[in-house]
């Protein structure tokens, strides 16, 4: 059961690895939202995951400390992408303009 | 739980904190460094978590980093204010320089006096402490140590703190209240101008609400319930219930709430939550006891003396916990629709 | 399995540490409202990290729950005053 857990933080923290890359380096506004909004979800997601397994392993875990794991899941499963969607609404209401390789709308 | 790896949590917290504390005084866009303070509140969360001091931890969580931050917003909306960078003469900036060194260093030379961390000979972990932590249980069932001394060996404290919550609300609502049809105040452009943005628009910000708000008063209601045995109490679950209801006035807008809600409903019963605690009390004394004695209770409540306290600190936690609520419900609607009680953030 | 909990979370916290320079570099408010977005949700993970090397597990539950179902609040709040306010520079009064 441990290796379980392992394998789900690392690939996780993985995740969050190209997360923090791609938010220093993206050249846009829009592609810096890329990068937070799929990455962080999807990184928080499979290091929760691991940590189901990794509470498993340490002896008396009931069945309501995963529910409670599960619920934070689907929390910020459903929350994090909204507050994504409402912040590039703002930005693009505002006139950030996307990046175009020739540099001409920066 | 001498040989916790905590250490390294704690540097870097430390670390992380200073500079988001530095980036925050630095910011010259108001927006931008009251959202960076909402970032320092939750690392502070994290600092009190690795020190084990739970309770702190989640109202910190729950207060600083999720209600204030809405209301600094709320502000910033309101008064339209921009901070300019005007230099003073420097002069000036070495003298305000000298105070604030002067007084750090002060503050920093009783530090040698402090006793070690954790140790079991400082006045606090030799006298009272040890008094708290063998009779918890027995006195009163309660396995939450921090909830008993709050509600139970200390209540008077958590009676005068909850006052000092209500207080706060009522003077909000004495300096900015202004009824529409008597009030010839000129307010400036940027608040008189129709609102830019449909709210009808955000249809998945809309739904998403639908979704989380119920969960959230369910979760808040809990963590009253609870507090006895995990985290939680009346404090924590009032201001989560109280940040659903403002979840709730930012997606939909603040008429529907309003039309729920009413001023009149709000008012009451921010006060009500004062009054069950008072009369928790009263009624102690009516029974032959002494003022928050819930011992006094035994005859009414079920169980024995130890169940009587319990029950009492739970009667006493729902108290606290509607008044918070609803002060934080008031305050808010206050601060966004600037006293008039119409369109808000 | 306590010090592979605690390299990661170091390894977390690292990571955060170039979310921060984010913050600091963003042209934009809303550069900077993403990033401390990013940074909340981590926390999140943060105090399960520190609840599983505190072997107390179903103390920190609840504070991350509750702190999940407040991280979302800071950003629909700014965001929508952003949407009332239509551009991100600060106009208005000053002083």
């Amino acid at each position: 059961m441990e290796y379980i857990a392992y394998f789900f933080i690392v690939v996780g923290l993985i995740f969050f690895l190209g997360t923090s890359i791609g938010l220093l380096r993206f050249p846009d506004f829009y592609t810096r939202m890329h990068a937070a909004g799929k990455g962080d979800t999807l990184s928080t997601v499979l290091i929760l995951v691991g940590c189901i397994f990794a509470v498993g392993n340490q002896g008396d875990l009931n069945w309501i400390l995963a529910l409670k794991i599960l619920l934070i899941i689907n929390f910020v499963f459903i929350g994090s992408p909204t507050a994504t969607h409402a912040m590039m609404d703002v930005g693009e209401r505002a006139g950030a303009k996307p990046w175009n390789k020739k540099g001409e709308n920066k | 739980m001498a040989d916790l790896p905590i250490w390294h949590y704690d540097t870097l917290f430390l670390t992380l904190a200073l500079l988001f504390g530095i980036t925050a005084l630095a910011m010259q866009n108001l927006m931008g460094a009251a959202i960076v303070f909402g970032a320092y509140s939750f690392l502070m969360c994290l600092i009190w978590t690795t020190m084990g001091a739970v309770d702190v931890a989640f109202t910190e969580a729950a207060v600083g980093a999720g209600v204030s931050t809405v209301f600094i917003f709320a502000t910033i909306y309101n008064t339209g204010v921009s901070a300019t960078p005007n230099s003073p003469r420097i002069a000036f900036k070495i003298f305000a320089g000298l105070i604030a060194f002067g007084t750090g260093a002060f503050l920093l030379s009783a530090l040698p006096d402090f006793p070690d961390w954790g140790d079991p000979k400082s006045p606090v972990n030799s006298t009272i402490a040890p008094y708290y932590i063998a009779n918890s249980i027995t006195d009163a069932h309660v396995p939450n140590i921090v909830t008993t001394v709050l509600a139970d060996y200390r209540g008077f404290d958590t009676l005068l703190e909850t006052t000092v919550v209500f207080i706060a609300c009522i003077a909000i609502y004495s300096i900015l209240r202004i009824d529409n049809a008597k009030s010839k105040v000129t307010e400036p452009d940027i608040i008189t101008s129709p609102p830019a943005y449909d709210p009808t628009d955000s249809l998945i910000i809309r739904q998403a609400s639908r979704i989380m708000v119920p969960f959230m008063q369910l979760f808040a209601l809990y963590v009253i319930a609870h507090g006895h045995y995990s985290p939680g109490g009346g404090f924590q679950g009032g201001v989560i219930l109280g940040a659903s209801i403002i979840l709730l006035s930012i997606s939909f807008d603040l008429k529907h709430v309003l039309q729920q809600w009413t001023e009149k409903k709000i008012m009451i019963l921010t006060a009500l939550g004062v009054l069950i605690y008072a009369m928790v009390g009263l009624a102690c004394i009516l029974m032959d006891g002494v003022y928050l004695d819930y011992a006094a209770l035994d005859s009414v409540l079920p169980g024995d003396e130890a169940y009587a306290r319990s029950h009492g600190i739970l009667l006493v936690e729902i108290g606290v916990g509607i008044t918070v609520m609803f002060s934080m419900i008031g305050i808010y609607i206050n601060l966004a629709s600037n006293g008039r009680f119409d369109r808000g953030l | 399995m306590n010090s592979f909990i605690t390299i990661a979370g170091v390894t977390l916290i690292g990571l955060m540490l170039l979310v921060l320079i984010r913050v600091i570099k963003g042209p934009t408010v809303i550069d900077r409202l993403v990033a401390v977005n990013v940074i909340g949700t981590k926390s999140i993970v943060l105090l399960l990290f520190s609840g599983i090397l505190f072997g107390q597990l179903d103390m920190f539950v609840d504070i991350a729950l509750g702190y999940g179902l407040l991280n979302f609040i800071v950003s629909i709040a700014a965001s929508r005053y952003y949407q009332h306010r239509k551009s991100l520079e600060q106009k208005g009064k000053t002083s």
